[in-house]
């Protein structure tokens, strides 16, 4: 489109040119036609002053004002010989001369109207005409503010070199008047060119000033000014990710303020809390109206500045709390819960970043609202917990310096070990051990990904081997899901065989999955004697009916159930309620955090099978048998 | 636009300034030094579109009859003994005429505008000129 508007603009500005070129043109032929009748007029008015200079001479032998003075015969005579001169171009020929107080006056005049008499004073251009008198020489002047004359031709008439007069004819315009009209009509077509041009140009800018409006409406949110949604879409195509900071705002209980106030009340909170957020951000800052009470903030990242999102997030989630809006009369507080992803640039898409910081919104959400989350959930005890970049954990993969630490499942009845956990860690240049969380989010849908993926078998078959111990890795559902990852799966355990019945797969997220794809490739990676363990159950959007079609073998109760089962009814009966199904299905339960001696009891007491957690062993660089 | 409406009509105006803006220009200057106390200068011509030229000018005014006016300017013969009222010729022919009556004379030959003051007449009628149109000041025989 911008290509084609290049074009348009390109063969405009060509049509533009040619036009003023041709105009150009024609008022250069007009130019040189007009010099060249002068050219021809001059050369003619010449021969005629020179006969006129003869003619006078013959009857004249000096002092040329007291002969005609004194002699009206001769006067007539001559005037009537110059009048044959006289042609429709040669308007007037006459002869002055100049009196002692410098004013000129009439000697002879051959001009067949307006005629002088002599002596009579005519007024002239007298600089000019002293000139000629002064210089001796013949001298032109155009004549541009005397009507119906073009030029006018002085030549000094000498006796014994001494000037005595001045002949002077005056061209008439008629030549010129015939010149013009002939160009006029081409003239007139121009200006009618140009004319059209000008109209069109005001239409067009007309049109444009038109359209900028019409976008401007088209693209802003009519209630709180901000953008909306329509210019996001062609905000994300032109997009340099890695130039901006993002972050996700949603008013808390939004609903609550339109259920007691009305949604008039629920508009003006909208707009004012638009407005607040404007007075945080910077004009290179970008504010849209992502849904109902959802705000997306683009942070523009200044160069040689520090643009700290997470920072003016902060601020404006204390100016929304500290704000008191008052709609008719009636006192109304709210805050606002805001998601932040600072380093854009590790995401593949910017609907990606966004997504995270959708997700970051949701986590604060779920801490209690009122806060600004610029971590993932994981990552926020992990005050080292900065993100690394893609290059960095490809650097760590390339340099082997990805390692697992593996973390004992135990027997409650016996305090065998039965398992270890494989938990995947990357070694940071300096020595410090970084957490998954802070680079599989990072290279997440990446081949770098799958790399991680093969290398953490490759490590975890090596221990096998070495330790002829089970061990157990972590899977996304999503990852079974990736023909990519799944056929790097079938490869290592083809390839390890004899192996794979000493590995389990632990599989994490839920959501949205293709329960007869999956089922059939779980089944498949079963069938080299891999155990499946649901990891994490009872919390986010785990449930019951994934039984209904996965082949699972083992169920791992999230950590966050079994820290309150010393205090919370509810635990303690989910708890049991899973322990209840598995025995029916005869899958394996395994308690996760388990903590505390306490803890240890209630599960046990509970029928709990197996379990992991700080008070049973902590992860470990290396993997033990015995405790 | 407007701003543009009007540039555009002044240029158009001064490109088109034609003789009667020129000859509008000179009776002005010419009425004002003749009468330099008057506010109000009535004049009578006996030709109408010297008269339309003259009632354009700020200050002067077309009186209706000769014996209102405070100067003539007359075109065609006239009984010049008639009145002792100030005489300005509209022609070369009766400035030639009446040089002995009139205090001068403005035309147009050849395309040029011409003025003369007659210096005998002036001091009869007892008018004294700026310097500007001291030039044009002669002893006509």
């Amino acid at each position: 489109m911008k290509v084609i508007n290049k074009i348009y603009i390109f063969i405009t500005l060509i049509i533009f040119l040619s036009i003023g070129f041709l105009y150009h043109s024609i008022l250069k032929i007009d130019e040189q036609t007009k010099n060249n009748i002068e050219k021809i007029l001059i050369s003619k008015a010449n021969y005629i002053s020179k006969n006129v200079d003869e003619e006078i001479k013959k009857k004249v032998e000096k002092n040329l004002f007291e002969t005609l003075k004194n002699n009206p015969k001769l006067r007539i005579w001559l005037e009537d010989a110059f009048s044959i001169s006289v042609t429709p171009s040669f308007k007037y020929i006459y002869i002055l001369y100049r009196d002692k107080s410098g004013n000129y006056r009439y000697l002879l005049d051959g001009s067949k109207e307006d005629k002088g008499e002599f002596n009579q004073r005519l007024n002239v251009d007298k600089e000019r005409w002293d000139k000629a008198y002064d210089t001796k020489e013949v001298h032109i002047i155009m004549q541009n503010n005397i009507d119906k004359l073009f030029i006018t031709y002085l030549k000094p008439i000498l006796f014994n070199g001494k000037v005595e007069a001045i002949l002077a004819i005056d061209f008439s315009t008629t030549l010129l008047y015939t010149i013009n009209n002939a160009v006029a009509p081409i003239k007139k077509i121009f200006l009618y060119i140009f004319a059209a041009i000008f109209f069109l140009l005001f239409i067009l800018i007309y049109q444009i000033i038109l359209n900028i409006y019409t976008k401007k409406e088209s693209i802003t949110d009519p209630l709180t000014q901000t953008y909306n949604r329509n210019f996001l879409r062609d905000f994300l195509k032109n997009i340099n990710l890695s130039k901006y900071q993002i972050a996700m705002l949603d008013i808390d209980y939004f609903k609550k303020i339109n259920d007691n106030y009305g949604h008039k009340a629920g508009d003006y909170i909208l707009a004012q809390t638009a407005e607040i957020i404007r007075d945080s951000i910077r004009p290179k800052d970008v504010l849209v109206r992502f849904g109902g009470e959802e705000f997306l903030i683009f942070f523009y990242k200044e160069k040689d500045k520090k643009t700290d999102a997470f920072e003016i997030s902060q601020r404006i989630r204390k100016s929304l709390q500290d704000k008191n809006f008052s709609y008719e009369g009636v006192r109304i507080k709210l805050t606002a819960s805001l998601g932040v992803v600072l380093k854009t640039g590790h995401y593949k898409t910017i609907h990606d970043a966004i997504k995270k910081a959708d997700e970051r919104l949701y986590l604060a959400k779920k801490q209690g609202r009122n806060k600004v989350v610029a971590q993932d959930k994981n990552s926020l005890s992990n005050s080292n917990n900065e993100y690394v970049s893609i290059s960095d954990v490809k650097e760590a993969l390339d340099h082997n310096r990805i390692i697992c630490h593996y973390q004992p499942i135990v027997n409650l009845s016996s305090s065998e070990i039965v398992k270890n956990e494989a938990l995947v860690r990357m070694i940071a240049k300096d020595g410090n051990i970084i957490y998954p969380n802070s680079f599989l989010d990072v290279i997440h849908n990446t081949n770098i990904y799958n790399d991680m993926t093969k290398m953490v078998l490759d490590i975890v078959f090596l221990q096998i081997r070495q330790y002829k111990s089970k061990i157990s890795i972590n899977l996304n559902l999503s990852d079974i899901l990736n023909t990519n990852i799944y056929q790097i799966v079938l490869e290592e355990l083809e390839k390890n065989k004899n192996l794979a019945n000493y590995l389990t797969i632990e599989l994490l997220e839920y959501e949205q999955i293709d329960e007869e794809i999956l089922q059939e490739r779980l089944l498949h990676i079963k069938s080299f004697g891999v155990s499946i363990a649901l990891d994490d159950f009872g919390s986010g959007y785990s449930n019951f009916s994934i039984f209904q079609t996965l082949p699972i073998d083992i169920l791992k109760i999230d950590g966050s159930i079994i820290k309150n089962i010393n205090t919370s009814k509810v635990a303690f009966s989910i708890v049991d309620s899973i322990i209840l199904f598995c025995k029916r299905l005869d899958i394996e339960v395994v308690a996760e955090f388990v903590h505390s001696e306490e803890i240890l009891n209630i599960v046990k007491d509970l029928g709990v099978e197996n379990g992991q957690g700080f008070h049973l062993a902590k992860p470990r660089e290396k993997m033990i048998k015995k405790l | 636009m407007k701003k543009i409406l009007l540039l555009f009509i002044l240029v158009s105006i001064t490109l088109l300034a034609s003789p009667q803006d020129t000859e509008k220009k000179i009776y002005k200057t010419i009425l004002s030094s003749i009468f330099p106390k008057k506010s109000t200068i009535l004049v009578w011509s006996d030709n109408p579109q010297k008269q339309k030229i003259l009632s354009e000018i700020k200050n002067v005014k077309i009186a209706d009859s000769e014996e209102d006016a405070d100067i003539l300017i007359i075109n065609k013969s006239y009984d010049i003994n008639a009145t002792n009222k100030k005489i300005f010729a509209d022609g070369y022919l009766v400035f030639k005429h009446y040089k002995d009556d009139i205090i001068g004379g403005f035309y147009w030959q050849k395309g040029r505008p011409n003025l003369i003051f007659l210096k005998k007449n002036l001091i009869d009628h007892n008018i004294s000129l700026p310097n500007t149109l001291k030039n044009y000041i002669e002893d006509y025989d």
